[in-house]
């Protein structure tokens, strides 16, 4: 129980920072991405440079690990069939989930369409996350790391 | 009313946290996809029993809904360029066959923008950044060339 109710938690966090932001309207992403307005790029590289050094100074305490995924061509492929759809509703799979919880109509087609796409593709039985870090360290490695 | 918009020097860094609690508390990456994929791959198995995936993902529903609550709802009428450029019995077919790239791309590419491009980049992955370069520069090229179509 304690696992899921954790991650609801970071969910709650993760959706209100979505939400706040401006993300769940399609034209706060389009800006960007037409570069008329900054924000959603000073907003994702804060985003990664403190998730950077948090878990880079996490790692040297010996808490966490992972092991960096090469490049496939899945990973270019995938993205690009991402990009496209994004580019075209300027909504992410996040963003869908907030504009669903504020009642915009508008994220049911988005999110009929996003739960057709993944069902296309687990069942064909392949896994593919996470793309980052194919052999994540245990805690009882993490432990002897320190040791 | 139209909702403020947190500063980026906040809520960029309320993401990161987020990115780091996950690898604490699951030793996992933070990928909104993978929540989806959880809840299709259970009730394709006819189970509702969710990880905590799904649930994080529950939890970004939650707080989509919080935040309407204490600000008053969404501050846009309509869906962007598609209601305003594109005619109105287009737009939620368009927006269905745009839902089925997103999900089959970011399942195929490993991750989304929260996968691959927040917690795969972080991690300074290089499947992740290819991946966060490519969906980056593929969205920007849409969106100039739907601008100039439209």
């Amino acid at each position: 129980m304690r696992p899921r109710l954790a991650g609801l938690g970071v969910g709650i966090v993760f959706g209100v920072v979505l939400s706040w932001s401006g993300m769940t309207a399609p034209d706060v992403i389009r800006s960007a991405l037409l570069f008329e307005d900054s924000y959603l790029f000073l907003f994702f590289a804060s985003a990664v440079a403190t998730a950077s050094i948090g878990l880079l100074l996490l790692r040297r305490a010996g808490r966490v690990a992972w092991t960096p995924a090469r490049i496939e061509r899945r990973h270019v492929t995938g993205s690009l069939i991402f990009g496209l759809g994004w580019g075209v509703s300027n909504a992410c799979p996040g963003p869908i989930m907030t504009q669903i919880g504020q009642g915009i109509v508008w994220g049911v087609p988005l999110l009929a369409g996003v739960l057709s796409g993944v069902y296309l593709f687990v069942r064909r039985g392949e896994e593919t996350e996470p793309a980052s870090d194919p052999a994540p360290l245990r805690r009882d490695r993490a432990v002897a790391g320190a040791a | 009313m139209r909702n403020p918009q947190l500063a980026w020097y906040v809520a960029g860094p309320l993401l990161g946290l987020c990115v780091i609690a996950v690898r604490l508390l699951f030793n996992a990456r933070l990928g909104v996809t993978g929540g989806y994929s959880e809840i299709v791959d259970r009730v394709r198995h006819r189970s509702l029993v969710f990880d905590w995936r799904a649930w994080l993902l529950i939890g970004v529903l939650i707080g989509g809904t919080i935040f309407a609550l204490a600000a008053g709802g969404p501050d846009f009428h309509g869906y962007g360029w598609l209601t305003r450029d594109v005619g109105d019995v287009w737009v939620a077919p368009i927006l269905v066959v745009s839902g089925v790239l997103i999900g089959y791309g970011a399942k195929l590419a490993g991750g989304c923008t929260s996968g691959n491009g927040l917690s795969g980049t972080s991690l300074l992955s290089p499947a992740s950044l290819a991946a966060t370069a490519t969906f980056f520069a593929t969205a920007i090229a849409v969106n100039f060339i739907t601008k100039a179509l439209f």
